[in-house]
């Protein structure tokens, strides 16, 4: 079974030889990059230079998927917020939004959204990249792309103090203007699915139970991703939270996605206990401290532990850093491949 | 003290519990208009409050939003207590450079320990978020500040700040620097060459009340 066949057969709930190594969000490698020559800043506006580097990670370490994009920009952009791509700065950086378009509590629900906003911005870019991938590699890895949950993509558009004070204070106005932005959401992931993409993660990150209480959790963010699930029946769905999950694994589960992408602070064994053996956890592999500082030998021994802590597929906890080491990626893949069907706890119990 | 002293002292903390602004606002305006210390009222009202808030969102019982909503309340106290505080004597004073490194705009963390330094007197040069690295080398520089506090939420971000410390450091290798955020960890403080860490945003909180409560012991 290829990899390709493999991710997805997981997805859909068949049953599989072994898990899977791979991600739903960026995988872009300094040694990618240096590859083709290009600059980090460039490849998020070249739909070419963005397949080419997405295609590396499976070309140079056998990574089971390609991911596009690398940022987290691309609804906010299609709204209508400015980009900063960092062009002028030497160092590795990630791009952010610049200017937001909502400025008070009152636009939260009336901020202008384009009747058309899946063809806005670069999301036409991050297709055809998309589209790119599938023709060069989709017949042997997992084309994926990931999507902001509407809370993470609210936090894009308007102040994030203010955000996060209204979301207790006024969960009602949150969640009318989070049922907009969920809106959003929904159809740019299925313009990047009818682009080709295999499956889509959705990055709630910015609703972990680090800054949000699990009750505003489930008033203010919960409502939307039944509502994202609902919209994409028929798409493989992960939902990913960083930070602490564990006291709202239940309501996650609860939304029915495909499988939940923890981090590295998840305790697998609490939440195997509150959600059970059968739902697909996917995680939770240190993406700086084990993929860039660690050794191979870490990084074998952080992929088993993920694996015997009960984890379905082997997932970084966030976007593997760049400059993370060949060797590194490649022992992550390898241990998953060799061992992943012995150290499967989950399935093997 | 006074039973009208400790009764307004406890009205500030209790506001501030209870992100209440109008009491704080309230309680603090009887303080100035009663001719009651204020500089009590700031560290053994309003700090007070904020300990007990650290305390709640170290217990979960608070969160950010609860965190946020409990320094305005502060923050509405001490804009009418600061103009009447009178710095008591060998009061320790420094200057403290601080602000989230560049490609990060996630600033909810920096603002809450930019809040405790402003209360315990340091003259607070807040860079904001998503700062150049050469901009926190330069305003070091300029301000001859003893301190300089970086800030990252994202794992993204924070390599970013191996070489902002590495320059200071080069530049004025007395300057203390300290890091913190959620990803960021003690270990990576070191191997940074950084002087002080905080493991998240109530740890960084607690380190800044800490450092308010030793200034308070040195100027007793």
């Amino acid at each position: 079974m290829n990899s390709r066949q493999l991710v997805l057969d997981q997805l859909n709930g068949k049953d599989v030889e072994r898990p899977a190594c791979y991600s739903g969000m960026g995988n872009v490698t300094t040694a990618g990059l240096e590859q083709f020559g290009y600059k980090f800043s460039k490849v998020h506006t070249d739909a070419k230079m963005m397949a080419d580097t997405a295609a590396s990670s499976y070309k140079l370490f056998g990574y089971e998927c390609a991911i596009v994009p690398y940022d987290l920009c691309l609804e906010a952009e299609a709204i209508g917020c400015v980009m900063n791509p960092y062009e002028e700065v030497d160092q590795l950086l990630y791009p952010t939004i610049k200017e937001k378009v909502c400025h008070s509590e009152e636009e939260m629900t009336t901020f202008p959204i384009p009747d058309d906003v899946e063809k806005r911005g670069r999301v036409p870019l991050v297709c055809e990249a998309i589209k790119l991938l599938k023709a060069d590699i989709g017949n042997e890895v997992a084309i994926g792309t990931y999507v902001l949950g509407p809370f993470t993509l609210a936090g894009q558009l308007m102040d994030l103090n203010d955000l996060f004070k209204l979301a207790f204070k006024k969960p009602k106005l949150v969640n009318e203007m989070l049922d907009r932005v969920s809106d959003v959401t929904i159809k740019i992931a299925k313009e990047l699915v009818a682009a080709g993409a295999d499956y889509i993660n959705v990055r709630e990150m910015g609703a972990t139970t680090d800054v949000l209480s699990p009750k505003v959790f489930r008033n203010v963010i919960q409502p939307h991703l039944i509502k994202v699930r609902e919209a994409l029946k028929d798409v493989p769905l992960v939902i990913h939270i960083c930070g602490g999950t564990n006291k709202i694994m239940d309501i996650l589960n609860e939304c029915k996605y495909n499988a939940i992408s923890v981090e590295t602070k998840n305790d697998l064994a609490a939440s195997r206990e509150m959600i059970g053996n059968e739902p697909l956890i996917f995680g939770n592999i240190d993406a700086f401290n084990v993929l860039v500082n660690g050794s191979p030998e870490d990084v074998e021994k952080a992929t088993l532990a993920a694996l015997e802590g009960s984890c379905d597929s082997v997932w970084p906890s966030c976007d593997i850093w760049p400059t993370a080491p060949i060797e590194n990626l490649k022992a992550m893949v390898e241990t998953v491949k060799n061992q992943g069907a012995a150290k499967w706890v989950r399935k093997n119990k | 003290m006074s039973d009208r002293k400790a009764e307004l002292l406890e009205a500030l903390k209790q506001g501030v519990i209870d992100y209440d602004e109008d009491a704080v606002k309230e309680a603090a305006q009887a303080v100035v208009d009663e001719g009651i210390d204020a500089y009590d009222a700031v560290f053994d009202g309003l700090v007070e409050g904020m300990n007990e808030v650290g305390r709640l969102y170290e217990e979960q019982e608070y969160f950010v939003p609860e965190m946020l909503m409990c320094a305005d309340a502060l923050y509405a106290g001490l804009d009418i207590l600061k103009p009447h505080i009178v710095q008591k004597e060998g009061g320790v004073k420094g200057a403290v450079v601080m602000g989230v490194v560049q490609g990060d705009v996630h600033d909810i963390g920096k603002n809450i320990v930019k809040m405790m330094f402003d209360v315990a007197g340091f003259d607070v040069h807040d860079l904001g978020r998503d700062v150049p690295m050469d901009k926190f080398v330069e305003e070091q520089l300029k301000t001859d500040s003893e301190l300089v506090l970086l800030s990252a939420m994202m794992t993204t971000t924070m390599v970013g700040m191996k070489d902002i410390i590495a320059k200071i450091k080069e530049k004025n290798p007395k300057c203390r620097i300290m890091i913190g955020g959620a990803p960021v960890s003690e270990d990576l403080a070191d191997k940074w060459g950084a002087d002080g860490f905080a493991k998240d945003a109530n740890n960084a909180l607690k380190d800044a009340l800490n450092m308010v409560k030793a200034l308070k012991d040195l100027q007793q």
